[in-house]
């Protein structure tokens, strides 16, 4: 159970399917780890459902505007959509079975080429590693990726010059304002500047997303920034 | 398996006591390929669903999403699980994950991987909570609990919901700065949530 949430508007716009794809991804890795959070998208959901239910309908099968008192050839234009779908239906192929699963999972699991420990990391420094997803997934314009740090490792100050989704996969890590373990989801923006800490006992991963890269701050740490630098 | 779940889907459906009981309509449809049954689900939602579609803005493409949604009702009428969600709440989720892809079919880029929207947007088709809170009687406190917020949070709240914008757009079309609009939704959120746990109690 996660002690660290997306919070209440990022939940309603996850709910109601405006959130960005990279954001939503964060949010569905989170969601595998927490009961807390489904728990509060049921009830978003439901709010969905209540105002499908709530809406004027609008006349099926027709493309112009009908007038209201043609009752009778409206029922006749959703009667023969109704026939078309049908017909369509059964004309078509029916797609093999996707994987089933029955409840909540990390959507990553059936797209990285291997397992989180056997993965192609590209080294940033002896104790961070970094697995670019950038350019593999359909993510639209933000950065994502996977970061591994070294037990006990330390981050060089950083700040963000967008915002920042972490979303804790393995392990935990530390900054100025608190600890994180497994499942948790951290939103950081643009005026954060922090320096996470893996905990001691095992690596840290955690899948990041970011709508502009980050920069390093500390004087000695400028020369990490080409390092860093997201292939757009 | 199956037979169970849509046995006790079909119990709590009946409990809303209004209107069919669409639960027991998708059992029919999920069990029996009943057409007739079917007929009934697509009545009802198909005219909701294009009024959605046209709400968010897709006029051209709203008979396009009546019809993706109304098939994967029918292909997928035995993964409805009433305890998880009502027959409303259930299209809802899949009315949403439509438009999402059809909208993202419209930018595909070259990327290598495509993570499908379904993926991103999970819908579970069983139980897994120890306690669970029974579907309609939360729908029936969510639409009580509508109707007790003040006038500007449910628009604020139906718009965001309704016509998929963002905060920015839907705060220039009310005329209210961006953080008032947040406030808005924020205040409407725990109103909501306070109700329905009062309602649990």
């Amino acid at each position: 159970m996660s002690a660290h949430h997306p919070d209440d508007l990022t939940l309603l716009d996850y709910s109601a399917g405006s959130l960005g794809l990279a954001q939503a991804l964060a949010v569905s890795v989170h969601l595998g780890y927490c009961n807390q959070c489904q728990s509060q998208l049921r009830k978003l959901n439901a709010l969905g459902g209540v105002l499908l239910e709530e809406t004027t309908p609008a006349s099926v099968g027709a493309n112009d505007d009908q007038i209201p008192e043609q009752n009778h050839s409206q029922m006749e234009e959703l009667n023969k959509s109704f026939e078309a779908l049908m017909a369509r239906i059964e004309s078509e192929p029916v797609e093999p079975p996707k994987r089933e699963s029955t409840g909540f999972h990390n959507p990553l699991e059936r797209y990285l080429p291997a397992s989180l420990d056997e993965l192609n990391w590209q080294q940033q420094t002896r104790e961070i590693a970094k697995f670019d997803l950038t350019n593999v997934v359909d993510m639209g314009s933000a950065r994502v990726a996977l970061q591994k740090i070294k037990a006990g490792a330390k981050v060089p100050v950083h700040t963000h010059r967008g915002n920042e989704l972490t979303v804790v996969l393995k392990g935990g890590f530390s900054d100025e304002l608190g600890v994180y373990h497994a499942g948790d989801y951290i939103a950081r923006d643009p005026s954060h500047k922090h320096s996470p800490t893996a905990l001691q006992n095992e690596d840290c991963v955690c899948l990041t997303v970011l709508d502009a890269p980050m920069k390093f701050t500390g004087p000695l740490m400028r020369w990490l920034n080409p390092l860093f630098a997201w292939r757009a | 398996m199956l037979r169970t779940k849509a046995q006790s889907m079909s119990n709590t459906s009946s409990a809303n006591g209004d209107g069919p009981d669409w639960g027991e309509l998708l059992a029919q449809v999920a069990h029996k390929g009943d057409t007739m049954a079917f007929r009934k689900v697509y009545a009802h939602f198909a005219p909701r669903i294009k009024a959605y579609a046209i709400n968010q803005g897709m006029h051209q493409q709203a008979e396009e999403l009546v019809q993706e949604v109304m098939t994967s009702v029918w292909r997928n009428a035995d993964k409805y699980c009433g305890s998880l969600a009502s027959a409303s709440t259930w299209i809802f989720t899949i009315t949403r994950n439509q438009r999402i892809d059809l909208l993202r079919k419209k930018g595909r880029t070259s990327k290598e991987i495509t993570v499908d929207t379904e993926e991103l947007w999970q819908i579970p088709t069983e139980d897994t909570t120890i306690r669970s809170i029974q579907a309609m009687s939360t729908e029936k406190r969510m639409r009580e609990s509508i109707g007790e917020l003040p006038e500007e949070q449910m628009i604020a709240v139906r718009k965001v919901y309704y016509e998929g914008k963002t905060h920015q757009e839907v705060a220039e079309e009310l005329n209210v700065p961006l953080g008032t609009l947040k406030g808005r939704l924020r205040l409407s959120m725990k109103k909501l949530r306070v109700m329905l746990e009062a309602a649990e109690l």
